[in-house]
């Protein structure tokens, strides 16, 4: 069965970029563009892995990763975000709420694969 | 340290930080061309992104040729220029690099002890248009060479 991981970023370049990271693996990709969709989609689609943007309009990364830690249902979920900010305040808000890991814009495919592929199995697809 | 920060240092991680964006996202090299004049464009596609806080405000600016906007869009994409057909593309990825590089510096000013906002991108395309800052605010235009083409990058500041 297909690794499920929710894309939660308001920009759709960045959900276009990180649907072709995973293009080569089995994965079933979800896609939200703030953080309202994206905890609908979370309680909807059960994901492994949320990659979440942390600036967004509507509901922003962080109020959505708060939310999602409230939820019993969907707390268990991991968390990888991904940021523009590096800053130290910024991530060790982002440390203190809970997320597996974090990835700052801008980034390569590559780093974004190896930080999935430690919380998500996954699995190459066969070659055509 | 806020009170040490100046426009010269902005500008300086600036153009350490759209090399490495450049590098990273579209694997294209671009070049701070020191003094260089400001190139002319056409049609342009300028990406924005603000930034505030108690101590700090401004405006980082992405000004790019319509042309070398859509190349840049099609690197980000893994894509053709060709296959880029609409506007909405090409504006969404200007929009993403404006926001990086605005998430960078916001980032940089912070760790300088100027905590601050960023706000989401905008876009502005035109054949003929100008920025004027607000009073009082320090303004740097950086012109940068990717290959053949030229591209300027413009930081408002002010220290409150």
């Amino acid at each position: 069965m297909a690794t499920k991981i929710l894309s939660v970023d308001d920009s759709r370049t960045i959900r276009l970029i990180v649907g072709k990271a995973f293009r080569p693996y089995e994965v079933q990709l979800f896609e939200a563009s703030n953080g309202e969709e994206g905890l609908a989609a979370a309680a909807r689609e059960k994901p492994d892995l949320i990659i979440l943007d942390v600036t967004m309009p509507v509901m922003d990364g962080v109020t959505m990763l708060t939310k999602l830690k409230e939820n019993a249902e969907l707390k268990g979920i991991p968390v990888i975000m991904l940021t523009a900010e590096s800053g130290r305040d910024n991530v060790l808000q982002i440390a203190k709420i809970g997320v597996r890991d974090y990835l700052v814009k801008p980034f390569k495919e590559d780093q974004l694969i190896e930080k999935a592929g430690r919380i998500v199995t996954l699995q190459k697809k066969p070659a055509a | 340290m806020s009170q040490t920060v100046q426009i010269t240092d902005v500008s300086a991680f600036m153009a350490r930080h759209l090399a490495d964006v450049f590098d990273t996202m579209l694997s294209m090299k671009a070049v701070l061309m020191p003094k260089a004049e400001l190139p002319s464009f056409g049609e342009r596609v300028s990406g924005s992104a603000g930034f505030g806080g108690e101590k700090v405000t401004g405006a980082v600016y992405l000004h790019l040729s319509e042309p070398f906007a859509k190349r840049v869009a099609a690197a980000m994409l893994g894509l053709s220029p060709e296959e880029i057909t609409g506007e909405s593309e090409v504006n969404d990825v200007v929009g993403e690099a404006a926001n990086m590089l605005t998430g960078g510096l916001k980032s940089w000013l912070c760790d300088a002890g100027s905590e601050c906002a960023v706000s989401t991108p905008a876009i502005i395309r035109g054949t003929s248009f100008a920025i004027e800052p607000m009073p009082n605010v320090e303004r740097e235009w950086l012109v940068f060479e990717c290959g053949q083409d030229r591209f300027v990058v413009e930081v408002h500041l002010k220290f409150n």
